[in-house]
């Protein structure tokens, strides 16, 4: 059984549909990438399945280890596995990045019936995590992404993720507005934390995310559908030709 | 208004009944204050500055002035003893009690005396400044508190001494002050180069309506540094209306920090008229507004003098059908040159129901200035909501997380650690998922 299910998802915003009819699977240990133009839908899907409640599903499916996800409320999708990298990631004034973490996990553990880490255990991790990402140590302290550079912003994201380590991880164009440099730093945070109980949905505007994270699987999202699926090589040739022939085919 | 007229004549009669407690002047003073008082009655919705106000409930009522001897129980010895190092006057029913009152360690250079021994022995500084200040003919609870009050303490700090510890003045509500109206009052002169630093503290527990109409004149001389943290936290069916008032001289400084979580209703009106050129004033204000409770925040700081400066930051949190006013004057004046003013007043309404009022005025006589207000009422951002609750975080602890952190900006500021602490138990009380951020921050 695959770890995520996705069958004929429809999802609309303010009454207009974004997503016609998603089919994917994704299996455990796997890494997909999503990748479309502008306003295919890519990121409707990600705050669908991370359950955002701007968004309607009006048809279809979404199982996530067996159980229908889209019952479930924002945070236990989080405290079952599911992570997702934000493209815009949020300022929260006043809520240090520490207590925003701490408070993040402890719940996780909460729910998985484990005790809340204690402070030295905590510190350790941390400090482990940041050096993958290597995330500068004050932006510990400082309040959750404010005043971060939007590198800065896409590291902790990731920073994040390697704390919270989810079974599943959708990262909505992480990789967007990134120097080489941060870009390199991205990937090599989410290539350490490939392993085989872990899958992971990359949705990007850019195939050069993928020269430094190898996709099992590129699935090309237009106009709400995904029209091609294929391995890593559709994304040269993407890069290559464009959407316009998929968009083309699509109409 | 026949009621009305009604009412102020059982006030008037009531002072006219007083026994002569001062010196000539003090009675003059009282009586002018009185007549203040008539002229303009209790203030009703057609006064611009009190038209957000229902005040008819206490209007309705006479609140006799509270005697001497009150006893305060229930737990309010711990408020009293919140602050361990200082210099302590506690005050029952607006009457200062001496056996809850440490003045036992006084430093050189601070006078501190209640008023009516300062009173009975002719004291120059309190005939120079006693009601000077107050604005008793628009503000009718200044006029109030003037005209009754009796009892109350002066702070003289002399020239140039700096007092370590803080002095802090505890008003408690009696156990039998219900129906009855307190009038505390306060006069401190600080010297110049002095600096001294000052808790007001208001509070009470019990079930007792009653009505607490404080007045406080701050005289802050040339270069001389004054702090007052003031904490409003009446019983829950009291009325507060309350007055502070500070007079700036060349370079002085004053720094208000207030929080107002008590009182069914609950205002207080600060004054700071900038008068010397180089004064500076900072205010920082939070106030704490549950279900059927209405406060209301009027600042009314006047630029006189060249380079002064004064910053005000005010955060309400509203919950349940709570209101609140923030009503914020800044007047600059023809010949206070490069005023730099800054005035903010966000508010957060955590419930549907509550009212938050921000009305920033600004008068500008003065043509090469800086002043920047700012203004907002609104809900919890729900992208930091989502935020949070993508990372496993409960809505109830992620609201509460927010709530905190927009009120920690203000309850950092607070100087002295055992109200700081204080103040976010109260905040603590207020938060939705309370323990788990308690935990956390």
């Amino acid at each position: 059984m695959a770890l995520l299910e996705i069958r004929n998802l429809h999802a609309s915003v303010a009454g207009e549909e974004i997503l016609k009819g998603i089919d994917l699977s994704l299996d455990a240990g796997k890494v997909h990438a999503i990748m479309g133009p502008n306003g295919s839908g890519k990121s409707t899907l990600s705050k669908v399945l991370a359950g955002h409640d701007g968004y309607e599903v009006t048809a279809g499916e979404v199982l996530y280890k067996g159980r229908d996800l889209l019952e479930l409320a924002t945070e236990d999708r989080a405290r079952e596995g599911v992570f997702l990298g934000f493209q815009y990631p949020v300022e929260i004034p006043g809520v240090a990045n520490t207590y925003f973490l701490k408070a993040a996990l402890n719940a996780i553990r909460k729910h998985r019936g484990e005790d809340e880490i204690d402070a030295m255990a905590f510190l350790k991790l941390i400090r482990e995590r940041m050096k993958l990402v290597k995330m500068d140590e004050s932006l510990f302290k400082r309040p959750v992404n404010e005043g971060f550079s939007g590198g800065e912003k896409k590291r902790n994201e990731i920073f994040q993720m390697a704390v919270l380590e989810p079974t599943l991880a959708i990262l909505d164009e992480t990789d967007s507005g990134l120097d080489i440099d941060a870009l390199k730093t991205v990937s090599e945070g989410v290539n350490a934390l490939r392993n085989p109980e872990r899958a992971f949905l990359l949705i990007t505007h850019y195939q050069r995310l993928l020269n430094y994270i190898q996709p099992d699987e590129v699935h090309v999202l237009v106009n709400g559908r995904i029209v091609k699926s294929g391995g890593k090589e559709l994304a040269q040739e993407l890069e290559q030709s464009g959407y316009a022939l998929f968009e083309e085919n699509a109409a | 208004m026949e009621a009305a007229s009604e009412q102020k004549s059982v006030y008037l009669q009531e002072h006219e009944a007083l026994p002569a407690v001062g010196p000539a002047w003090f009675m003059q003073r009282r009586r002018d204050a009185m007549a203040a008082f008539e002229r303009q009655g209790f203030p009703d919705r057609r006064l611009e500055a009190w038209k957000n106000a229902n005040l008819t409930a206490m209007t309705q009522q006479h609140f006799t002035a509270a005697a001497a001897g009150g006893v305060a129980d229930g737990g309010l010895a711990a408020v009293a003893a919140l602050v361990p190092e200082a210099l302590r006057l506690v005050f029952v029913d607006g009457h200062f009690s001496t056996s809850h009152s440490d003045l036992s360690s006084l430093p050189t250079g601070l006078r501190v005396q209640s008023i009516a021994s300062a009173l009975a022995a002719g004291d120059s500084v309190l005939e120079a400044h006693y009601g000077r200040y107050a604005e008793v003919d628009t503000h009718p609870f200044a006029a109030l508190n003037t005209a009754f009050a009796e009892d109350g303490v002066l702070i003289d700090v002399a020239p140039g001494t700096v007092v370590d510890m803080p002095v802090v003045l505890v008003f408690l509500a009696g156990d039998a002050v219900d129906g009855k109206a307190v009038y505390p009052r306060v006069l401190v002169r600080a010297g110049s180069g002095s600096e001294i630093r000052l808790v007001q503290h208001h509070a009470g527990t019990g079930t007792q309506a009653y009505v607490s109409c404080p007045v406080v004149e701050l005289v802050v001389e040339a270069n001389a540094g004054v702090q007052l943290q003031h904490l409003q936290e009446e019983a829950p069916k009291a009325w507060h209306l309350g007055v502070v008032h500070a007079e700036l001289g060349r370079d002085a400084r004053f720094n208000l920090h207030t929080v107002s979580t008590g009182a069914r209703y609950g205002r207080t009106d600060v004054y700071v008229n900038l008068n010397g050129s180089g004064a500076q004033a900072a205010m920082n204000g939070l106030y704490l507004v549950n279900d059927g409770q209405h406060m209301d925040y009027h600042t009314w700081v006047r630029h006189r003098a060249e380079h002064g400066t004064s910053q005000q930051m005010f955060k309400g949190i509203l919950d349940g059908k709570g209101q609140s006013v923030f009503d914020g004057m800044i007047h600059v004046a023809e010949g206070a040159q490069k005023t730099d003013s800054q005035q903010q007043n966000r508010n957060l309404l955590l419930s549907r129901r509550a009212l938050a009022r921000s009305n920033p005025r600004l008068e500008i006589y003065a043509d090469d200035v800086k002043c920047a207000h700012g203004s907002t009422v609104g809900q919890l951002d729900p992208d930091a909501l989502f935020y949070m609750r993508s990372r496993g975080i409960g809505e109830q602890e992620a609201k509460g997380l927010l709530t905190f952190a927009f009120a920690n900006e203000v309850l950092e500021s607070i100087a002295l650690e055992p109200l700081r602490e204080h103040v976010r138990e109260r905040l603590f009380a207020l938060l939705p998922g309370n323990e788990t951020v308690r935990k956390l921050v």
